[in-house]
Formats: structure tokens, sequence, C-alpha cells
């Protein structure tokens, strides 16, 4: 007689709700995060690291299924296998009815490339998730080199704090008039521009990515007196308006942009965590120059980013997920719903941007490793930034032919003398 | 790397155009052309041309159909029991494919989807009853073996059929309505239907009973 073991599950945070009802083959849900070594990657070795790392995530192990009024991860025991990368970037992950493993590990050369699904983690949890991997590859392949002096990984969260839903915990329970009043308080969103263009054949995402001195875009970003994300954004902003035609330059560019609520609010969850604010500039009159749309985000980025606007915009997002009318509601109707609010919200968005950040790994594998990179979805043209040592890589990934943006974009960067360096998929 | 003239930007991987501005990069003798960094990956083609040609097929066979039935007309209207035939086909066979990773599920979808189908039949060429007397009571029979082999077979874990077996069974108890509202002619085989589903369920219940408890709350958690 055998006895079976208890199949573990769990619930999914607020974020995570999101993605398995929006997901389809357009607009797959899945981001990419890559690691550019400086030797070619040795597969067999990346399978050890892989078998070591996944223990230390368990949630990664799940596969996700569809109960009668939400969906849910089941933990399996399928062995992730790393593989030569054959599919598209960013191909689909999740398939309905499928039971299979949420995220995908393969490499290309240097490169090692993960790719997840968003309702598993977001990208400062996937990052952890990849930083880890990349951790016990350079152990296992350099361990002659490293023998002396092994270096340490500074991510020592508990298994349980990986696996904390972050967003119920920091949910304040029922108080009916104040989200009544922060819902109605919120201002109905207006139509923004939208970037036109050509399909790619097979919906395949175009990616662009140049790798330049972070010193160097720094330096410049403070000629405004202003950080990299903003003074990236507003670069972004212009080259949108460049590419604009003249008809539509009554619609303000909104930029989407995803905020990592680790830094606000104390958790070290490898799930999802995170929030988005949008960042609108419509130009009045006159001719578009950067400084004042600089100056224009900068104040956008400091009303948004208060702990209490963050706190509102998460009662708000949880008062959507408790309430007991939602609750009740089956799964394939509670999935209709959401894709008509995500069509209605993505109204207001004319594109994303997202800072993923300085990533940091122990010094002594700095000879090793030569750049991070990420890969954001993409339903509409999306940029991401992530620096490692002096790296910056700027990444766009676009579901259209034209590149007249990312063209704008970088070739600002190069006037402004700051050398990139491009590579891409096209 | 090489530069590109025209946008200023050096291109790391092996191109013959710039991926920005599209202009043919120059050969330039001091700079060597970078490794690839995205491998080239071919369009995969469509593979459901079974699927299409079948389609095309049907569609085929119901103009056909009508074609006839206005040349040589009946007083039957048989064109029309070729396009609900075909359409009663489909339906069966999309969800079967759109389930197939979930056999047990599959065949428990089944089971409903020809239940509806055979009632509608049986009440569009003249109600005869067959379809309560008969069709449905067997086939809830049928679902119930079906459904133990193949789980024995593909070894499949208990947690990825109980809550289908639990179904099964509850749907193979409705016959007993059948009896009780005197809508059946023969009742033997919803006899059987009923008592083989109350030894399944009572099977299930009394040696899965933990594990159907925690797949329910699994399930249905709101």
């Amino acid at each position: 007689m055998n006895y079976p073991k208890r199949v573990e599950w769990s619930k999914l945070d607020n974020a995570s709700k999101f993605f398995p009802a929006t997901s389809n083959y357009r607009d797959p849900k899945v981001f990419r995060i890559s690691c550019e070594l400086v030797d070619e990657v040795k597969p067999e070795v990346l399978q050890l690291a892989l078998d070591k790392t996944i223990e230390r995530f368990p949630l990664y192990k799940s596969v996700l299924r569809r109960g009668v009024f939400w969906y849910y991860f089941e933990t399996s025991d399928i062995r992730p296998m790393v593989e030569k990368e054959t599919n598209p970037v960013c191909a689909p992950i999740y398939r309905k009815y499928e039971k299979k493993l949420l995220f995908r590990v393969f490499y290309y050369k240097k490169r090692i490339n993960i790719e997840v699904f968003h309702a598993l983690s977001d990208g400062t949890g996937a990052l952890w998730f990849m930083k880890t991997l990349v951790y016990y590859y350079l152990l296992i392949r350099h361990k002659d080199e490293l023998a002396d002096k092994v270096p340490e990984l500074n991510y020592d969260a508990s298994l349980s704090e990986k696996m904390d839903d972050s967003f119920s915990r920091r949910y304040p329970g029922w108080d009916l008039k104040r989200q009544m009043e922060t819902l109605f308080k919120s201002k109905n969103t207006a139509k923004a521009y939208h970037i036109r263009g050509t399909r790619t054949d097979e919906y395949r995402v175009n990616v662009i990515e140049g790798a330049m001195s972070v010193k160097a875009a720094l330096e410049e970003a403070h000629k405004y007196n202003t950080t990299l994300t903003v003074f990236f954004s507003s670069l972004l902003v212009c080259s949108i308006y460049e590419d604009m035609p003249a008809r539509k330059k009554g619609y303000p560019v909104v930029l989407s942009v995803p905020i990592n609520l680790r830094q606000f609010f104390k958790s070290e969850t490898a799930r999802n965590f995170f929030s988005t604010m949008n960042i609108s500039y419509r130009l009045e009159e006159g001719r578009l120059e950067l400084k004042e749309v600089i100056k224009s985000l900068g104040e956008s980025f400091r009303r948004e980013l208060t702990e209490e606007r963050l706190n509102q915009h998460l009662d708000g997002l949880m008062f959507i997920e408790r309430n007991p009318l939602a609750r009740v509601v089956p799964l394939p109707l509670k999935n209709y719903s959401i894709r008509i609010a995500n069509t209605i919200m993505d109204m207001g968005v004319t594109a994303a941007i997202s800072n993923v950040g300085q990533v940091t790994m122990p010094l002594e594998f700095s000879g090793f490793i030569h750049q991070f990179s990420v890969i954001p979805n993409v339903k509409r043209p999306q940029m991401t930034m992530c620096t490692y040592g002096d790296r910056l890589v700027v990444t766009f990934a676009s579901p259209f032919r034209e590149t007249e943006i990312q063209k704008a974009f970088f070739k600002a960067l190069s006037k402004m003398g700051i050398e990139v360096e491009i590579s891409s998929n096209i | 790397m090489i530069l590109c003239k025209h946008c200023k930007v050096y291109i790391r991987d092996k191109k013959t155009n710039c991926p920005l501005c599209g202009n043919i990069l120059a050969d330039d003798v001091n700079s060597i052309k970078g490794d690839d960094v995205y491998p080239v990956i071919p369009p995969t083609y469509e593979r459901h041309l079974v699927i299409r040609i079948l389609l095309f097929i049907s569609i085929v066979a119901i103009v056909i159909s009508y074609i006839i039935h206005k040349l040589f007309p009946t007083s039957v209207n048989w064109p029309m029991l070729v396009l609900l035939g075909l359409l009663s086909t489909w339906l069966s066979i999309t969800d079967a494919l759109r389930k197939r990773h979930n056999i047990t599920k599959s065949i428990m979808w089944q089971v409903m989807i020809v239940s509806a189908l055979t009632i509608f039949w049986d009440w569009k060429i003249g109600w005869k009853g067959w379809s309560l007397d008969y069709a449905i009571p067997i086939l809830c029979i049928a679902a119930m073996l079906v459904m133990y082999v193949t789980a024995k077979v593909m070894k499949l874990s208990v947690v990825n059929y109980i809550a289908y077996f639990l179904l099964g069974g509850l749907f193979g108890i409705v016959p007993v309505l059948f009896i009780l509202l005197d809508l059946v002619t023969v009742d033997i085989p919803s006899i059987i239907s009923v008592a083989v589903s109350i030894i399944f369920l009572s099977a299930i219940l009394i040696f899965q009973g933990d594990n159907i408890k925690q797949e329910l709350q699994k399930r249905m958690h709101i």
C-alpha cells in the first residue's frame, strides 16, 4: 500500500490573479531575465545549478490550476530541465488545462535565460531566482578558482518569507466608508495616445537592447538634476512624440511604471509584490523640450511615490479582490470581467517603462559575468532598464515591426556622447 | 563591433543590417563582427492541418446535401440532420481536444455534452424516449468504468481524478429521477446506473474521503 503524499496548494496573490485571466497568445504575460556570462554556458553545469536553485524556491515547482472560483497553485514533482534556446522570445508558457511549470530555463552561447509567467512572480522576485541560479552555476563551473574564497549570496530570506503573500499581509481589512471614498476619488483615466504599427509575424516580440555605461548615463541625468528613471522616461516620451502623427498630438503620452513595493513595505517575497502608476505628459503649445518633460515627469514621480498614494492604490486593489460579491462569481465569469476591465485600463496607457535597478552579485564573480538584462512582456512597446556593475542595459520590446521610437531613443543617447552597443533579435 | 554610420551606435551581434534604421552596415576592416546574441528561430508552421481539412470537408458536405435536397426534394428535411449531426460531432470533438491534457475531466465533460445531445436528438426526431431509457444511463455506467480503467492504466495520482470520480458518481444517480418522475418506459438501465453509482460513490467516499475533502477545499476556495 502506498500512501499518497498530501498535495500542497496556495492561493494566488492579488496581482497574480490578473495574469491568467488576461494572458493569450498575443500577450502571453511572460518576461525574460538574461545573464550574459564571459564564457559559453555549459548546459550540464546549468542543470546542476538549477536542481539546487529550485529547492530554495518551492513556489517555482507549482503548476497553475483552475478552481471553481479562483485559480490556485499546486505543487508538482516535475523536474525543470535546461534547454537550448529554440523558442521565440517570451513565447507563451501557461496554457489552459495543461499542467506544466510556469517558468523555463534555457541557454544560448554565453547567455543564461529564464522566462517566467507573470502570475508566478514579478521582475524582482524572478531576479532573485536568477541570481541564485547564476550563483550556483558559477560556484560549480569555477570551483577551482573560487575554492579558497567561497562567496556568499546575500539573499537569506526563509522559505516562508519567499512564499509570503505580501498583498494580503498589508491589507488593513474592511472599512467600507474609506474604501468607497478611495474608489470614487480615483480619477477616470483619459484616453492616451496609442502607438500603432505592423504586427510581427506569429506575434513575435522584437527586442532591441542597448548597453551603455551607467556612469555616463547618470552624468547626463545629473545635468538635469534628476534620477536615471525620470531621465530615461522623459527621453522615451520625447521619442514617442517624435514618431507621433500630427493629428494625434492632442492625446497625452502616458507611461505605465511598475513600482517594486518591497522597497516601501518590508517584504522579501519571491512572488508578485508590485503596483503600477501612470505618468502622463501632454504637450502644450510650443516645442518639445527634454528639459520641460523632465521637470513635469519628475513632479509626477514625486507625487505618486508617496506611502499614502501607494496605500490607497493597494487598498483599492484588495477591495476589489476581497469583496464578497466578487468572490462568489464563478471563475469563467471573473475572467471575462477582468478582461473587460483590462481593456479599459489599457486605453489609458501608451507605453511602459520599468527600472529593475542595480543587480548585485558577490564581487568575486565580477570577472565571470558580463551583464544582466530584462525583456518585459509586451502588449505595447515597453522598455526596461537593468544595471550590473557599470553596464546598463536598456531593452525595448515591441510587438511591432517599426523601430522608429527605438531609433530616436538610442540616437538621442549617442548624440549626448554616450556610447551605445546594440544587439537585437530582428 | 560595427558602427552604424546613420544611428551612430555600435552593433554587437552578427548582422548585415542595422536593427534600428535598417541600413546596410558597411564592412569595416578594422572592426570584427560579433557573435549572435539571439538565435535565429525559423517560423513555426501551423500544425492543425488535419482539423482544418476536416472542417473544410464538413462545410462542403453540408452545402452539397442542401443542393441535393433542392434538386431531389424529399418529405424529410435530412440536410438539417446532416448539419446538426456535424455540429454535434464538432462540439464534442473540440471540447475533447481542448481538455486532452486532463483525461478524466475530458471524459466527464463528454458525458455531459453527449447526454444533452441525445436528449436534443431524441426530441428533434419525435420523442421516443430512447435517450432517457437507454442512452443516458448507459453513458453514466460506461463513464464510471472508463474513468476507473484509465485512472488505473495511466497510473494517475488520486488527486488528479478524485473530483471527477465524485462528479461521475453523482451524475450516475440522476436516472433515479427518471424512474421517480415516471419518465422512462424501460427502467432496467436506470436501475443499474443508480446501483453502480451508489457502490462507486460509497467506495470512493470510504477509501478516499480525506482526499475528496482536500480536493474540494482547494477547488472551491473563495
